[in-house]
């Protein structure tokens, strides 16, 4: 369960403040898969990198089941698993030591930790990797391998910064079905994404941002009703379009 | 602990797996004894032996006496020169001229005037000059004392004051030339062999944007710059090593007592020079790690970084022109080794209290670095620049 409230946050660029958040608040809530929507440079991966504990919020707090972020961010990144927006290899290890390497930062050890990672391996559909090193991986290759370590350690919370960038229809068909699966088991995902039909299709709740405020929140239907449109991708561009957008 | 296993294991993977990063860093080490065999080589070479000298001597028939002493140090008559070294002495033309009365002002007790004529400001001709002197000098003397005898004069009135030189310098200056590179080469090994590993580690993670990945995870600062501090001390330390396993083979091949060199790579001297310089190790290491995890770029930590190496090649030389050293300098890092090890080559017993006083200041100023850089990666600046 993730819980964001009234979250502000801005920036100092020369003489000029910049309002990253502006009093965001939100939840994701375990079982479901949430995701979030926003324009570029609505302030999307600054209320990510808070939750992570990389920045510090001015005001408001980010709690993760109970752990606040800014107090315990050790204690939240332990019940996280995440897929950042920039994400690199160590292109000397292979896929296997790679995710070796974060499960056992995540405190996975022995036949535990070699199950766990032969079975995320599976999951992905990408055993083929396993022992290659991961120089000259293709787009979706590396994407898979970030998924895997970002999955391995079977987190409670998933934060996954647009995932399906990159991957083909096969990979995104994978990734889906995984996440429902976890969805099922009671995970709490957190997603964001650009591409309308994957939330549309997979979200259970939507949250769209836009200048570091909550525009509007609900099922993907029922922000099509709020916003009298057919398709979620009109929604999304009228919503975010208003000024004072639709209060949720 | 299980956290500290795995960054440790996975430093140590991608520092050995680049082959060219890890060869470079060897190159010290390979170089080291080289330069320091055919350094000593040559300088002994130049001290030691007397090669032969070949001189164009005209009148050399007057005085086959004093032609005859030259022939017993290696002056040679420049009509005996063997093909291959004719153009070089040719060149070099060394004429000495005897005059035609030799014989008649000898027996008249004349002063005779022997013309040596060569150009004094080649260097190279500085040793044969200097033999050439010595030979006429001395064969001048002995005919004055022998004069002198003859008249029933004791020799000793000639030599009212008699010099005797001491020197206290254990070894002579050459061989302190020889040791100083050593020692040079030494602290260049510490602070060059971990450098690639130490600025791949830190600006290049971070301009592979696996840095944020890393910190997003639930492992403490602190234990990521430790276990990068570990991998690149440990790279710098096998630098080391290596360097001074190798030096005291090749310098096994040179007799360096031949020049007043007291000092020997025995194993007592190697194992006393490890313990010095794996602080040195520690301290650039964390140095390297302090600079390029804050730069911008990976360009911008290597030209930093370089100016570091700086460090260790200036001081020495800097601490040779100060005459009066202020005492502190035998604590501070660097300084201090240079210190000890230019003592250690001089033979000269080793202060272990300074040992332990500078390798502690070292390893206070590594731990303060590391704190500091591991605060400083939670910072919000670090954070920011990654994007």
């Amino acid at each position: 369960m993730i819980e964001v409230n009234n979250l502000h946050k801005s920036f100092k660029v020369g003489k000029n403040t910049v309002k990253a958040l502006d009093g965001l608040s939100f939840q994701a809530k375990d079982g479901e898969i949430t995701g979030i929507l926003g324009p570029n440079g609505a302030g999307k991966t600054t209320c990510l990198r808070t939750l992570y504990g990389l920045l510090t919020a001015d005001e408001g707090s980010v709690k993760v089941d109970g752990f606040n972020a800014l107090e315990e961010p050790l204690a939240v990144r332990k019940q996280l698993g995440i897929f950042p927006d920039k994400f690199g290899l160590y292109e000397r290890l292979t896929a296997f030591e790679q995710v070796d390497y974060f499960a056992s930062i995540h405190g996975m050890q022995g036949k535990d930790k070699n199950v766990a990672i032969e079975q995320i391996f599976k999951d992905l559909e990408m055993e083929e990797l396993m022992h290659r090193k991961t120089l000259g991986f293709s787009q979706g290759q590396r994407m898979k391998v970030t998924l895997a370590q970002a999955l391995v350690h079977q987190p409670k919370n998933f934060v996954l910064d647009e995932p399906t960038r990159g991957l083909d229809v096969m990979s995104t068909r994978v990734l889906r079905n995984h996440l429902a699966k976890f969805k099922a088991k009671g995970h709490c995902i957190l997603f964001s994404s650009h591409v309308m039909q994957e939330v549309a299709a997979l979200c259970d709740r939507v949250i769209i941002v836009a200048n570091g405020k909550l525009a509007a929140e609900g099922t993907p239907q029922e922000l099509c009703d709020l916003a009298g449109e057919k398709l979620l991708e009109d929604a999304f561009v009228k919503l975010i379009g208003s000024d004072e957008g639709v209060a949720a | 602990m299980i956290q500290f296993k795995a960054l440790l294991l996975k430093e140590y993977k991608e520092a050995f797996r680049d082959r060219r990063a890890l060869m470079v860093a060897m190159m010290m080490a390979v170089m080291a004894p080289v330069m320091i065999f055919a350094l000593s080589k040559t300088m002994i070479k130049e001290l030691v032996e007397t090669p032969p000298i070949y001189v164009k001597v005209t009148g050399a028939e007057f005085a086959p006496k004093l032609i005859e002493q030259f022939k017993d140090e290696n002056i040679l008559l420049f009509s005996n020169i063997p093909n291959d070294d004719k153009k070089l002495w040719d060149e070099r033309n060394v004429e000495i001229s005897i005059p035609e009365s030799f014989a008649k002002d000898m027996v008249a007790g004349e002063t005779i005037d022997i013309i040596l004529r060569t150009d004094y400001s080649d260097k190279a001709m500085s040793a044969p000059i200097r033999r050439i002197k010595n030979e006429i000098r001395n064969y001048a003397q002995g005919i004055g004392y022998k004069r002198l005898l003859v008249r029933g004069v004791d020799i000793r009135l000639l030599k009212p004051v008699n010099l005797i030189e001491q020197d206290t310098a254990i070894p002579s200056s050459n061989a302190v030339f020889i040791s100083m590179m050593l020692g040079l080469y030494l602290l260049m090994a510490a602070f060059m062999s971990g450098l690639s590993v130490a600025i791949d580690s830190s600006a290049g993670e971070r301009e592979r944007n696996v840095l944020e990945m890393l910190l997003c995870q639930p492992v403490s600062t602190l234990k990521i710059v430790v276990a990068k501090l570990s991998c690149a001390s440990t790279i710098a330390i096998i630098g080391v090593v290596l360097t001074l396993v190798l030096t005291s083979f090749s310098v096994g091949f040179v007799d360096l007592t031949k020049i007043g060199a007291t000092f020997s790579l025995d194993a007592f001297t190697i194992a006393a020079l490890i313990i010095l310089l794996i602080p040195i190790c520690f301290f650039a290491s964390a140095l390297q790690l302090f600079v390029s995890f804050q730069a911008k770029s990976f360009k911008e930590a290597q030209s930093t970084v370089s100016m570091i190496i700086m460090l260790p090649a200036m001081i020495p030389v800097a601490l040779m022109f100060i005459d009066d050293k202020p005492k502190w300098l035998d604590w501070l890092p660097v300084s201090g080794q240079s210190l000890l090890m230019e003592d250690l080559f001089k033979g000269l017993p080793v202060d272990w209290f300074l040992v332990m006083a500078t390798s502690f200041v070292t390893v206070t100023i590594t731990i303060a670095l590391v704190m500091i850089l591991s605060i400083r990666l939670k910072s919000e600046k670090v954070v920011l620049a990654l994007s």
